[in-house]
């Protein structure tokens, strides 16, 4: 999810747009009290928002749909797993940008009502970058909208999530700058203010290397704009030099971790075949009864597997993936004007 | 000041500004620094954590808010105090209902 603080409906108080991983955009309406449980953003005609690729509910499975894309134009599979609110053709109500998980486009999903009765459009339109959709490499994280250089256009920054596993190129921070006017922006290519991560750390953390989740801000308040970015961090540390005992130890340890792994699959698989052949909702209800009657034991053998890599961490040299928040803290004086095209 | 970022062979713009290296557009980062909250590191063991910059609490300091994979959040204030940012340790962000406010419905 990405979330944005924002007053979606113009009530004056403070609300909470994201876009999480079933494919939609949800907000979380703030109130005097507080804020009230998220629900999805529908269109004008009350249908999800969506790409072409989501978690349909009712069949629980991943479904597509042509329904909202746009009317000309062959896209690729996308996954809305990011929004944000933003007037993008100022006429004075919030539209919805949609970041593409799958293929890394970002969409706009035109606002056609007003900014306290919003009314979405049923179809998604491409943001465009020097004529063509705007897409970043490696799926997109999430995008936001500033000014970052200060000369009275709202730009765009966009994080990429790059490969989250293995070894291919991580992911990147990107900066589209609006050489349009506000209202019709016009976006040209990508100048790139956290470059791809090429991994290959060794011995401890260094960056963000994938799924690069970010905001940006003047945090120091030096009139200058930070970074702040979530992420999986990938390093390899150091082979440790182990005795004889320990190595052994080693090996007792891996096996060990291999049976809880094997136990837990097994009741998981044996949990599938006897719902086989049921219906879905029959399926679904035996299932967590199931999933209830093993609930003790499968906690017994997580905590096992814990206590287990725990104590193998040290002895291990292992690849290291975990995550972390990280603070890119500019350095660059602020620009002393705004910096204006010709 | 050095600007580091007019060397990076990454550095591609369009227009005319991208003739300018991209410190003259307001941005030179220094080497990025993990942040704790807490007795912790900020976003540690979550999925996919996806922070935001907010006054939280209105104190005039930038707090951290932190969603995940699964839908949840969680605010880090921020302490007082000069030299490199100190957060408060994570606590869950609740919705009017007194429950965790939960975004994930999938």
């Amino acid at each position: 999810m990405s979330p944005q603080f924002v007053d979606f409906n113009a009530d004056g108080h403070l609300d909470i747009v994201a876009g999480i991983f079933d494919g939609s955009p949800h907000v979380a309406l703030g109130s005097a009290n507080g804020y009230i449980q998220p629900v999805q953003i529908l269109d004008q005609e009350g249908q999800r928002i969506v790409l072409n690729q989501f978690w349909n509910f009712e069949t629980k499975k991943w479904d597509a749909t042509t329904r909202c894309d746009p009317p000309t134009g062959e896209l690729p599979k996308g996954q809305c797993t990011s929004a944000f609110a933003w007037d993008l053709d100022a006429d004075g109500d919030l539209d919805l940008l949609l970041g593409d998980y799958t293929g890394g486009v970002l969409y706009l999903r035109r606002n056609e009502g007003t900014a306290t009765a919003a009314k979405f459009a049923t179809r998604n339109e491409p943001v465009l970058a020097g004529g063509k959709p705007l897409m970043v490499p490696h799926k997109m994280a999430t995008p936001r909208v500033l000014d970052f250089d200060r000369d009275g256009l709202q730009d765009l920054v966009i994080g990429s999530m790059g490969d989250a596993y293995g070894a291919g190129e991580g992911g990147a921070v990107y900066l589209f700058r609006n050489a349009g006017e506000n209202g019709a922006p016009q976006f040209g290519e990508p100048t790139v203010l956290v470059v791809p991560s090429t991994k290959g750390h060794v011995d401890g953390p260094v960056r963000p290397d994938a799924g690069l989740y970010m905001d940006v801000a003047d945090f120091e308040g030096d009139g200058d704009l930070d970074l702040v970015v979530g992420g999986y961090s990938m390093w390899q540390p150091k082979a440790p030099e182990l005795t004889d005992a320990q190595k052994a130890r080693v090996k007792e340890l891996r096996a060990a971790i291999d049976e809880t792994s094997k136990a837990m699959s097994a009741i998981y698989q044996a949990i599938q075949k006897a719902v086989e052949g049921l219906d879905e909702e029959a399926a679904s209800t035996r299932r967590k009864e199931l999933m209830a009657a093993k609930q003790d034991e499968l906690a017994a053998i997580g905590k096992r597997n814990k206590e287990l890599r725990t104590e193998l961490e040290p002895m291990s040299a292992d690849q290291k993936r975990e995550s972390f928040v990280w603070l890119y803290e500019n350095k660059a004086q602020a620009p002393a004007a705004p910096v204006r095209r010709p | 000041m050095e600007c580091s970022h007019s060397k990076s062979p990454a550095l591609v713009v369009a227009g005319w500004l991208s003739l300018l290296p991209l410190c003259a557009q307001g941005a030179d980062y220094a080497a990025p620094l993990r942040l704790q909250a807490g007795d912790g590191f900020l976003g540690a063991g979550r999925l996919y954590p996806s922070p935001v910059f907010h006054d939280v609490n209105g104190d005039g300091r930038i707090d951290l808010v932190v969603g995940d994979l699964v839908g949840h959040l969680t605010v880090a204030l921020r302490e007082p105090g000069d030299g490199p940012p100190r957060f408060g340790k994570e606590q869950t962000l609740k919705a009017v209902d007194g429950q965790e406010l939960d975004f994930g419905n999938w």
